[in-house]
Order: C-alpha cells, then structure tokens, then sequence
C-alpha cells in the first residue's frame, strides 16, 4: 500500500478534565475531499484546528507526505485555511487580502499581481479587487478568504463550517462552486461541517464523529447503505430505531423478536449480539410500506398523513406505543383507503432491517 | 407605542429648555473666560467695555509662559506615547492571557482612576523625594503615566476585545509569523482604539494640575500649575487668555478624534 498523503494518527486533545478528541485516527488520499461530519462537540472542530496548529494535540502524530507538521509552527505549514467566522482583514482590500499570504512570502509585485487576477477569477469575483471586505455580502467574503487560502497552493485546504452563517439557497450555491474549486485546482480538502446534506453534496469521504472518535469513515452510499453503528444510522437520513430482542444470529444474519411478538430473520447486524440481548433495529422511512390487504408485518394505526409533492409522509403507531415514520413514493401506487385514523400493515424487506446494540 | 420625541407635544419644548439649560451650564464658565480673554478690562470686568489682544501678546512675549507650554507638550507627548505602548500591552495580557488574578488586575490597573488623585499626588511627592524625581520632567512624566493609563487600557482592550482573534489566526495560518500578524492585521484593526487612548492620555496629562503642583519646581511647571500659580499672586486677564489656550488645544483634539472616528467608519 501506497503512504497516504495525510496520515492523522491517534490525535487526542483535552482541555483539563475535558476531552474534546478522544482518539482520531485517518488517512488521506491526495486530492481527496473529505469531510469531518458530526454534532457540535464532537471533536470535529479540535481536529482540523490540531492539524491547523492552533491547538496543539496532548498525543498523537500527523504527517503530511511523510512529513511530521506537528513539529512545524502554524504558520511555517503552508496549509490553507477557511474559517467559520468571517475573518477577511477589515483594513485591506479585497485584492490586498489575496495578496496578503504572497507578501509575506516577499513574492515580486509583478507575480503578486498575477496570482492576485488568477484567483479572483477562480472564486468569480473579478473586478472586484478594489472593494473593501465591509462592502461584501457574506457569500462574497467567503469566497474572498477561500481565494485567500489558495493563493499560495496549499497542498491542503482546511475548511471550518465556512457556510453555516449563510443562508441555504447561497449555501447551496456556493457548495457547487467550492466542488468546482475543488476540480479545477485538485487540492486536497478537510472539510468539517455538522450539516448532512451538505457532506453527501460535497465529498468524495465522510469522517462520522461522535464523542472525539471516527464512527465511520466512507462514501455517502457506504454511511447510508451500511451504516456501521446505530449513531451513523441515526445521524445519516432519517431513521426508526424499532426496539427488538435478540433470537439467534448466523453470521451476519439475526433472527429477532419485536414487541409485540413479531418475529423476523435474516435481518442484518452490524454488532456481535448475544441470544436474548436488547437491541435496536433500525429501519429507513422510505423502506417501509403500509398496505391494507396484507396479513403479514406488524399491524399499525396511522396517525398523521402529510403530502409531500412526490411522496406521502405517514406517522404510525405501533402497538407498543412507538410512532414510525414512513415514506412512500407517490408513483409507487398507494392503497386510497390508507387515510389518518385507519388500521393497516407495516411491511419491509428483511435486508432493509439493520440490527444494533442497545435499544434506542 | 413608543414615546418618541414627535409624540409629545407641549412638554417636548420644556425637554428643549431643558437641553439648553443643561449646555448652558456646562458651557457658560467657558464661554465668560473666553471673552474675558479678549476684553480690555485689567479688572476682569464683565461685560467687557472693549475688545483687545493684548493679553494675547503678553502671554506669547513671556518665556516663562512659552516654557511651561512647551514643558506641558514635552510631558504630555511623553505620556502619549508610553501609555499606549503600555496600555496595548496590558490590553493584550488581560483579554487575550489566561492566568488566575486577571479580573483582579483589570480592576487594579484602573484604580488610579477611582484613587483621590491628591492622594496619589502625595504619595508620588513623598516616594519621589527620596529617589530625587521631584521637579524633573521624569517625575511629571512618570505621575501623569499613572494617570493616564486606566484610559488606555480601557480603550484599547474594549477595541481588542470587539476585534475577532480568528483574523488574527487567518494570517498566521496565511504564513504571518504570529508576531507580523499581530503588526499587520490586529494592529491597523485597533487603529479607533489606539487613537482614543492617545487622545485621551493626551488630554489627561496636559490638563493635569494637583501632580503637577507637587512635582513642580521654580524652574520645571506645566501650564496649568503656571495658571495656578500666577492666579495666587495676581488676577491677570493674561490668565484669562491662557485658560483659552488650553480649552482650544482640547477642542482641537477633541475635533480631530471625531474626524478620524467619520473618517474610518466610512
């Protein structure tokens, strides 16, 4: 196997008693897109500002190309950088702002100038050097700082929730523009960010954190199609955690009792379970069906039936008390008697099932 | 509903007497010293019988006016420059530094401010008669330091503490040594902060006169211990026009400080 560009080994960090990373550990391909996803307090944050250097790790090594950064100061890394805040410096044009990482590099004028044009054509902003960053909307002083942190071709970009101040049409936007960026220049980008959506839209990896640890770490389809632990399944897609009991298991395939007696089998689990165990199955909303001339399934009564334009939304009461929701496409043809108020059966493929650890 | 200014009818013209009272107030002893500067009257008298200036003249003809002037700018430059170097310093370690005691010291360093200044200015005149500061433009200096400092670092860590110190983060990860950084880009930020401490630090020294009495000699006295003293011996209109002086040299800054705040707010 090849050396991974960016190799993140066992970084922990804590502030006195608390610790904010656990134990992370990653590698990073060149040219990779990889997102850091997760709650607030995940750890997400600490890390990338460790690999950054402004929070140095309590332990752990991070090389880049081969290299230890940690033994480098912040500002000898040649990393770039994109910040939640707006951090453009207030008292330099928006020109001067791009230039500002080359002065200090004592690059000449002339290739200053160049580099300047070039990157403000890369983010679409050209012409508008002469501006200052209080004349700019928050999209544009965005996109300023991430020509900013081009300007010097970092081998890698770190980017911190750069758009959880905009609002979601710019958002949306300037997502496509940064997966261009992306494109055109092949740097390699860590990206955190604790929004779902916007992991899926922009990375070729995710990174799911939780409690200063990794979860998982794969493609979009990898942490929705098999997500490896109940908190990547919850945090990915909506999802039911339907409460069960552990009959037997065969090598990934369990048998398991629900509540109110039903019994499946060849259900998948993610977690070695014991015989008798409490555990939680979780179920997508738009792999359930609710059908009235069915006999199999567990019976339930729909409480809520909302219309969404391509699908109806349904909330239903299991007999023990539990509402699940349920997402049917409407060119998939549903039964005209399924209305609020009515009894009916829930039905799923048993591969649509995915078995964890503990009822949740 | 609000109770705006429009919406009160009648009693919004007793707010406007009210205004004009309270100006005229502050204003008046200001404005008679000024026009007694100019009037004829060796007596002071009120209203002038003529206009003159005289006064004018022999202030500016006498040395020993001009030299307490120039002691007062020498002093208060002084001043100036050392509180605002020692003000961003402090600001920097009591917003920024994580150390136990910091609210503690931020309360101490702005006691002088609360303390009796002729306190101080004993205590000062008693310390300095040991190490022979009295009388020498160090001792002024150092006395309208301690003066002057509690307005710098409020001003400049109320500047600091508005500036986001992520900027600051963003040019050092764009390859700023963190010492440029701070020069470059949280520096030229604090520009209002930096530029009211100065004013104000100027103003405190070059207007200061209970430390000043005390450090003063025969041969060393600012401006305002002059007034003080000449005032003692004989009631001069040149007093009057020296008093004029004054509040015009702080109308000026006063008037610049507002120009440079329009200018930056842009």
């Amino acid at each position: 196997m090849t050396r991974p560009f960016l190799d993140i080994k066992g970084i922990r960090k804590t502030f006195g008693p608390v610790v904010a990373v656990e134990d992370v550990t990653l590698e990073v391909a060149k040219g990779e897109f990889l997102t850091f996803l997760g709650p607030s307090g995940s750890g997400k944050s600490t890390t990338l500002y460790a690999i950054a250097g402004f929070q140095p790790p309590t332990s752990g090594e991070v090389l880049l190309d081969g290299r230890s950064l940690l033994a480098v100061p912040s500002h000898k890394r040649n990393i770039g950088m994109v910040f939640q805040r707006y951090t453009l410096f207030p008292h330099l044009s928006v020109a001067e702002n791009v230039a500002f990482p080359l002065r200090v590099r004592r690059r000449k004028d002339a290739e200053i100038d160049a580099k300047v044009a070039r990157m403000l054509a890369l983010v679409r902003l050209d012409g508008m050097g002469g501006r200052m960053p209080g004349q700019l909307s928050g999209g544009q002083q965005q996109r300023v700082a991430l020509a900013r942190a081009l300007a010097y071709d970092p081998p890698v970009l770190l980017m911190d929730e750069p758009l959880s101040a905009l609002d979601k049409k710019l958002r949306e936007k300037i997502q496509l523009e940064i997966r261009r960026i992306h494109k055109e220049t092949g740097v390699t980008i860590l990206y955190v960010t604790h929004d779902q959506e916007e992991a899926l839209r922009l990375s070729d990896r995710i990174a799911v954190f939780n409690r200063g640890r990794i979860e998982q770490t794969g493609t979009g389809r990898d942490l929705y199609e098999n997500p490896a632990t109940g908190f990547v399944a919850g945090f990915i897609g909506s999802s039911n955690f339907l409460p069960a009991e552990m009959e037997r298991g065969e090598g990934d395939a369990a048998a398991v009792r629900l509540p109110d007696g039903t019994r499946l089998t060849g259900v998948r689990m993610h977690q070695r379970l014991g015989a008798g165990e409490s555990c939680a199955l979780m179920v997508r909303p738009e792999r359930l069906r609710l059908e009235t001339a069915s006999t199999g399934g567990v019976p339930v009564r729909i409480d809520d039936v909302t219309y969404l334009g391509d699908s109806l939304h349904f909330l239903v009461q299991a007999p023990w008390r539990q509402q699940i929701g349920v997402r049917m496409p409407i060119a998939s043809g549903i039964d005209a008697g399924l209305t609020s108020g009515t009894e009916a059966r829930l039905v799923w493929p048993a591969s649509a099932g995915h078995l964890f650890a503990g009822a949740s | 509903m609000l109770l705006t200014f429009e919406r009160m009818g009648a009693l919004r013209w007793i707010l406007v007497l009210w205004g004009v009272l309270v100006a005229a107030f502050l204003l008046l002893p200001v404005l008679f010293i000024v026009a007694l500067s100019f009037g004829s009257s060796r007596w002071l008298q009120f209203p002038p019988p003529a206009w003159t200036l005289r006064w004018y003249q022999e202030l500016l003809a006498d040395p020993r006016w001009l030299d307490s002037i120039l002691t007062s700018f020498k002093v208060a430059a002084l001043v100036t420059v050392a509180s605002v170097l020692l003000g961003l310093l402090a600001a920097f370690g009591l917003v920024r530094g994580r150390f136990p005691g910091r609210e503690v010291l931020r309360a101490f360093f702005l006691t002088p401010m609360i303390l009796p200044v002729v306190v101080l200015a004993v205590a000062l005149y008693a310390l300095f008669l040991r190490v022979g500061l009295n009388g020498t433009l160090a001792g002024f200096v150092i006395g309208h330091l301690i003066l002057a400092l509690p307005f710098s670092i409020i001003s400049i860590t109320g500047a600091l503490e508005g500036f986001d110190k992520a900027i600051e983060d963003a040019a050092v990860v764009c390859g700023a040594h963190p010492f440029e950084a701070k020069l470059r880009v949280t520096l030229p930020a604090l520009k209002l902060g930096l530029f009211g401490a100065a004013v104000f630090s100027f103003l405190v020294s070059w207007d200061e006169v209970i430390v000043a009495i005390f450090m003063a000699s025969p041969t060393l006295q600012t401006f305002p211990v002059r007034i003080w003293g000449v005032l003692r011996q004989d009631l001069s209109p040149v007093i009057a026009a020296a008093s004029s002086l004054l509040v015009l040299l702080t109308l000026v800054l006063m008037a610049a400080a507002a120009l440079v705040r329009r200018g930056s707010r842009r």
